[in-house]
């Protein structure tokens, strides 16, 4: 198989990580699909390097991270204007109204943590381990075990606040 | 919404996402085109034009450099050639530096580690480049007045003043704006590594 069919076979099955890292870390679908193209693109660049690696995933959630995070603080964000919906409704193609108002929830609840504590969440939602994460993030796994339960509390007030 | 909540939406989620197959091979191979230097494109374009008019204007001195007979005059041409062809190209290194860094081989920490000594890199030469240019403003004006118009301005006793005032402040004034466009990006970066730094 040449170097480009693996490629788009590799983004085809795991595309979905992509849409819920550029879900995350933009507001607009035009944003969104800016950070996928560059995301495919700095995958695309790195393609040869992981094929010596050994966790597929590790190397995805690594530069597609990177790359949301780089692209951030090249720009100037405007504050969150938590323009979802429309992302939302784009990704996942649901027809249940009642599934499609709890992501939105889900996803408003993670927009109020900052750049890197998103990150984290995505990757513990996704059912990382700590030690994976800390290999994404370059943090240390206490760190990122101080991060995850800071997070909880950050939630947990969130969801209180609410009631 | 709790904690356990949110997880099972989201796997949920997921497990729809991976039936979903939207890209396209073309769309994939598409995106890998090199897009990713465009951000620093406009920047980068400016600069170059910048650096070529520089150099244009200090081969112009070093074209006529011997009409420049007294070694004051000299010592001003020197540095201000000096100035028109050393600082766009430091300008012109930093910024390729900034393209260079490569997000795909290092973990997050890294990264932002990096792209924050090639920015404060960037922005050391933005500063220095204001101050020389204070500097450039007061020896590019003997050096053009003799080249241009024949005229020794040191011999004629008289510094126009009104050109220190209005280049002076047209200096300051552009050069804030420029630093405050670099210095704009710079800041979330800086948040984030002293965020990172915590613990």
């Amino acid at each position: 198989m040449h170097k480009e069919e693996q490629f788009t076979t590799l983004i085809k099955k795991n595309e979905g990580i992509i849409f819920k890292i550029t879900t995350l870390y933009t507001d607009h679908r035009d944003d969104q699909k800016d950070l996928y193209q560059d995301i495919v693109y700095q995958l695309w660049k790195s393609f040869d390097s992981f094929r010596n690696e050994a966790k597929i995933s590790t190397w995805m959630y690594r530069i597609a991270l990177n790359t949301a995070l780089t692209r951030l603080k090249k720009r100037k964000r405007k504050p969150h204007e938590v323009g979802i919906d429309q992302v939302i409704l784009e990704q996942t193609e649901n027809d249940d109204p009642q599934f499609e108002e709890r992501l939105k929830l889900v996803y408003a609840q993670i927009q109020n943590l900052n750049d890197l504590e998103k990150g984290i969440m995505l990757l513990l939602l996704e059912g990382k381990q700590y030690v994976e994460i800390s290999l994404i993030t370059g943090l240390t796994p206490t760190n990122v075990a101080t991060r995850i339960s800071r997070i909880k509390q950050k939630l947990k007030s969130q969801i209180l606040k609410k009631q | 919404m709790d904690l356990e909540e949110i997880q099972a939406v989201w796997s949920e989620m997921s497990d729809q996402l991976k039936h979903q197959k939207k890209l396209t091979d073309k769309i994939i191979l598409d995106m890998t085109q090199d897009r990713y230097t465009r951000k620093f494109r406009t920047i980068s374009i400016a600069e170059t034009f910048g650096a070529i008019i520089c150099f244009i204007a200090a081969l112009y001195m070093l074209f006529y450099f011997n009409t420049l007979d007294i070694w004051y005059l000299q010592v001003c041409g020197v540095l201000s050639i000096a100035f028109l062809i050393g600082l766009p190209i430091v300008t012109l290194r930093s910024l390729k530096n900034i393209q260079k860094i490569n997000i795909t081989e290092k973990n997050i920490k890294d990264t932002l580690i990096s792209y924050s000594k090639a920015k404060n890199k960037v922005l050391m030469i933005q500063r220095l480049g204001i101050y020389l240019s204070f500097i450039f403003m007061m020896t590019c004006l003997p050096v053009f007045s003799k080249l241009m118009k024949g005229k020794d301005i040191f011999q004629q006793g008289t510094f126009p003043l009104w050109y220190v005032v209005i280049m002076g402040v047209f200096i300051a004034l552009f050069a804030r704006w420029g630093y405050a466009c670099y210095k704009k990006t710079t800041n979330s970066a800086e948040a984030l590594l002293k965020e990172l730094e915590l613990d």
